[in-house]
């Protein structure tokens, strides 16, 4: 493999790779951004979306509705659990949240296993992702590319609707200072509902799209939640463009780290956090509070 | 002071009249007591939630587990400097840690404890790897004293360490220095202002928290008889936490009350059901949404002197809105 | 008390009229034991829930469907009854449960756990409880070698072994040169380290290694790494999800079509999910429902029957450990540990793995050596592993005490 061959390829699964983390951790963010709370059922709800994409899919026969339904259905199931669970908190200390997410983390993973069993199920790519195609004369998975594609599309989609809608608009605003937004007459609660419910279907997307790479079982959700809260604290709690470049960041560290030093693929991400901490305790992309 | 003497009383007796299993389960319970107690230290007192308190309980086990098994120390001895080991690395990761405040603090703290599991999962030669240490044994001496190396004996080891570092904690919250500590967590600038070094005091609390910790770890290896990666893993730290919050923080007993709750409910539940995650869940959401206080507040039911009703005007999650 | 018997009805899976109706009344129970009468108990702490469940689900349905097939004669004439308990893979709940197993249930046989953290653990505290343990999974090599201890029996095939028996099988394939990506952790270590010495010996070139933790989601720079190396062959060392997660990102990357893939496990488990993705994969295994032989054909039969699939790797162990155990049992006329231990020493089974030999000299079962193809057989939605060749135990299993073959 030449160097520009090597390179290529490995950009192209860093970047893949990094579109996934970024679908991953960006419900963790906007939910705290918003609520600044930290979810831990996140990891739950993101293997629930991968377990829902499965039945779906295999109960449609499509992969496409299943891309879409799912992250819809957990959507709502974070709406229930915002309404039923998490409202009733909302003058409680940090620890509060804590401790109702790592429960729901543990009802969300049990009713799992009680509903799928314990053996891991399969979301098979669709005929028109499923080929390769050649990079550097060696065949590149088209899935690959299409997680990079839709990453940036999904990274643009979001941003838009952030900077330029109305609703992003109170987002953002209820984001920077609650009580001004709600002084203004809009009802928080139900943007702070809405935020969660999309942070929730968010991660379900992440979760149905990295089932054809890893299927959908039982230690998804642990397996991916701590690299989600790396990747939002390296970004900067809150900050949408820091998890961006974060998602990208880890992506890119994850990829030639683990292939320079593949020894220290369990501590890579890790130092990368405590240096960008210890150079701005606030990550990246954070605002001063 | 009456219902603390009863409670020795009881804690004396206990492995005199319990099945023997129950001993056990009793012994363990304590060492996850006095780990949940010492992150009170950080979390009720001077407000930095800790998310990787697992550093402290896995430089223990392991310290203890290396010097019981290949320096042939006696285990009072290989138990105390596992302890004071800790809270030497403690330093230097404190002074970084203690910079932030907060979730970074929360993070910071994780990313420590997770490549200290990287080292006890890679450097085979010394840790085990993946495997750990096993076949920890509880060394006897010195001067030829054996009794701790009985499974009752071991008992009251324990004990005597927990009761010793709840005095100490006491005393630590109630000293001059725990008082500014907590004067820190409510109100930091002001205490800075008023001429305390913050950061200093921070560090102190992050210290002895540690050396608890580790004295936890260091009394849990001999007991289980080994020392495995997963000790450090953020797992662990996040159980603790909960143990903290569920007994209710800032009060030193409810975190030791917390830790028996975890460990009981999620021992019993699982030799009940296979779906003892399922009912641990639930319980954990109604304790938080019945029981604001922790569960040592159902006792109480009016809160400790110390406690106050988070969030504090300083910190960043206050976000008061109707 | 109404605790305790309420747990005890649950966690036990009672087996015989007699013990039914005991169990109803634990003082009934409790006295049977001080007669030495009382039912046999076997400890089963696995992974119930957790990222193990898969493998942990194979344990727990084998010891259910075993203990039903001697419901009615018993073992010694007393029946026999499992503990199953949760440990989720973490050694500290396997030993918590493990030793409240011993000091209230009154156990002293211990199979079906999951990660080898835990078997060593567990191991490690045998002497103390005087209990004995005969694994069905754990495939590190140090178990029966470096760190053997007198009251740990292993029936199943170890991880050198299988890295021997396809390394064996290698000597005669055209593929010259060898790459190899195992778990990073003591199984996935110590079986690659068995086939590059085994490659290396048989005269072919070893040309590389690289170890992923578990849990790794994206695989991408791995194959890299493998395609920089352009082996002939590529040695797997990996099981559960990680193992699945590999085979497909591999299929994805077309790596099989210049690289032949080879592995030390195939489990259904993975081929499965990972479906046409593993066709043609070809690798040792510890245990195949295609293996031809008289006793294997009812078992398979039997499990067919009452699971509706299709026995798995762990099934066979499983069922295995359980056959030779309870002939040990048979043999020392006791289930008290000293004359188990004995009577296990140097036992001859005709299990449905073929004839075992339980060595004297370090607990290892001495057992053939399976060599099995990823293929479609008609009926079966998924590709199953089916037996190509076999070696004799003598060529596979390692000398005494030894994880290695040199």
């Amino acid at each position: 493999m030449s160097p520009i061959a090597f390179l290529l390829t490995q950009g192209l699964n860093a970047l893949a790779l990094g579109a996934l983390l970024f679908f991953i951790s960006i419900g963790l963010t906007l939910i705290f951004g918003i609520m600044r709370i930290v979810n831990f059922a996140h990891g739950a709800l993101y293997m629930l979306g991968a377990y829902a994409g499965f039945t779906l899919a295999a109960g449609t026969g499509h992969y496409w509705t299943a891309l879409v339904a799912a992250p819809v259905l957990v959507a709502a199931v974070g709406l229930a659990l915002e309404f039923t669970v998490l409202r009733p908190l909302y003058r409680r200390e940090p620890g509060a949240f804590l401790l109702v997410t790592f429960g729901l983390a543990l009802v969300i993973g049990e009713a799992i296993r009680l509903a799928w069993g314990p053996e891991p199920r399969r979301l098979a790519i669709p005929a028109v992702l499923g080929g390769s195609v050649s990079v550097a004369g060696e065949p590149f998975p088209v899935y690959r590319l299409f997680l990079a594609g839709f990453g940036l599309a999904m990274v643009l989609a979001l941003w838009q609707f952030l900077e330029r809608s109305r609703l992003g608009l109170l987002i953002r605003a209820t984001a920077q200072n609650a009580e001004m937004v709600h002084v203004l007459g809009v009802n928080v609660r139900w943007v702070r509902a809405g935020v969660f419910a999309l942070g929730c279907g968010l991660a379900a997307l992440g979760g149905v799209l990295a089932t054809p790479l890893v299927t959908a079982y039982l230690g998804m959700g642990v397996n991916v939640i701590v690299e989600a809260f790396v990747i939002v604290i390296i970004g900067g709690m809150g900050s949408f463009l820091g998890s961006v470049v974060g998602s990208l960041l880890v992506g890119v560290v994850q990829t030639f780290g683990n292939f320079y030093l593949p020894d220290s693929a369990l501590a890579a991400i890790y130092l990368a956090m405590i240096a960008v901490l210890v150079w701005r305790p606030r990550g990246l992309f954070g605002r001063e509070e | 002071m009456a219902w603390g003497l009863a409670l020795i009383g009881v804690a004396a007796v206990a492995p005199l009249v319990l099945p023997v299993f129950l001993v056990t389960t009793a012994t363990e319970v304590m060492i996850l007591a006095l780990f949940a107690l010492s992150l009170d230290l950080l979390v009720g007192y001077t407000g930095l939630d800790s998310f990787g308190h697992a550093a402290a309980y896995g430089l223990g086990a392991y310290t203890a587990s290396l010097l019981l098994l290949h320096a042939g120390s006696p285990l009072p001895v290989a138990v105390g400097l596992a302890a004071a080991a800790t809270a030497l690395v403690a330093v230097p990761m404190g002074w970084l840690c203690t910079r932030t405040t907060g979730v970074s603090f929360a993070m910071l703290t994780l990313a420590f404890a997770q490549l200290l599991y990287a080292v006890a999962y890679k450097w085979q030669s010394v840790t085990g790897g993946s495997d750990g240490l096993a076949g920890v044994p509880r060394m006897a001496g010195p001067f030829g004293v054996t009794w701790f190396t009985s499974r009752t004996g071991y008992y009251y080891l324990v004990a005597v360490c927990l009761a010793a570092s709840y005095a100490f904690c006491r005393a630590f919250v109630a000293s001059p220095v725990g008082t500014t500590l907590l004067a820190i967590r409510d109100h930091e600038r002001k205490a800075e202002a008023l001429g305390y070094n913050a950061r200093a005091y921070k560090l102190a609390a992050f210290v002895a928290a540690s050396f608890f910790g580790g004295l936890a770890g260091a009394l849990y290896a001999p007991f289980a008889g080994f020392a495995s990666p997963e000790l450090f893993f953020w797992i662990v730290s996040g159980q603790v936490l909960i143990m903290v919050i569920v007994g209710g923080s800032g009060t030193l007993i409810g975190p030791m009350f917390g830790a028996a709750f975890f460990l009981l409910l999620e021992h019993y539940l699982s030799a009940v059901t296979d779906s003892w995650a399922l009912v641990l869940g639930l319980i954990f959401i109604a304790v938080v949404i019945f029981v604001p206080e922790g569960l040592y507040g159902l006792v109480r039911r009016r809160p400790p002197a110390v406690a106050r009703s988070r969030p504090a005007p300083e910190r960043e999650h206050g976000q008061p809105v109707p | 008390m109404t605790r305790h018997d309420r747990v005890s009805r649950r966690t036990f899976l009672t087996t015989g009229a007699a013990a039914v109706a005991a169990a109803g009344a634990p003082g009934l129970r409790r006295r049977a034991w001080a007669q030495g009468g009382g039912p046999i108990r076997i400890g089963v702490p696995t992974a119930i829930t957790g990222t193990w469940a898969a493998l942990g689900a194979q344990v727990v349905r084998t010891c259910k469907l075993f203990a039903e097939e001697v419901k009615e004669r018993g073992v010694l004439g007393r029946p026999v009854e499992f503990l199953f308990d949760d440990t989720q893979g973490n050694p500290a709940n396997c030993v918590r449960k493990a030793q409240e197993m011993v000091e209230r249930h009154k156990v002293n046989l211990f199979t079906g756990i999951m990660a080898s953290s835990e078997a060593l653990a567990v191991s490690a505290k045998l002497g103390e409880w005087s209990a004995l343990f005969i694994s069905s999974i754990n495939g590190a090599g140090e178990l029966t070698a470096e760190k053997f201890v007198p009251n740990f029996f292993r029936a199943n095939t170890s991880g050198p072994m299988g890295a021997r028996t396809i390394a064996l099988y290698l000597q005669d394939a055209p593929q010259k040169t060898f790459y190899a990506i195992g778990l990073d952790y003591a199984w996935g270590h110590s079986s690659v380290a068995v086939f590059e010495k085994e490659i290396q010996r048989s005269g072919k070139e070893f040309v590389g290694k690289v170890f992923a933790p578990t849990g790794t989601k994206d695989y991408s720079t791995y194959i890299t790494r493998i395609r920089q190396a352009a082996p002939d062959a590529l040695y797997v060392a990996m099981t559960g999800d990680d193992a699945t997660a590999f085979y497909q990102q591999a299929a994805q990357f077309r790596l099989g079509e210049k690289i032949q893939m080879v592995t030390e496990l195939v489990d259904i488990l993975n081929l499965k999910p990972a479906g046409d993705a593993t066709l043609g994969l070809i690798g040792s295994s510890r245990y195949s429902f295609t293996y031809d032989s008289p006793e294997n054909r009812a078992f398979v039969q039997r499990f067919q029957k009452v699971v509706q699939e299709a026995p798995d790797t762990f099934d066979g162990e499983q069922y295995q450990a359980l056959q030779v155990l309870v002939r040990g049992i048979e043999k020392a006329r006791s289930t008290e540990t000293a004359a188990l231990v004995k009577a296990l020493e140097g036992l001859e089974v005709t299990s449905v793995k073929g004839r075992i030999v339980m060595r004297e000299c370090d607990h290892q079962a001495a057992q053939q050596g399976f060599v099995v193809k990823a293929v479609r057989r008609a009926g079966i939605p998924h590709p199953i592993p089916e037996v190509i060749k076999t070696y004799p135990a003598e060529a596979v299993t390692p000398p005494c005490r030894k994880s290695s073959y040199s």
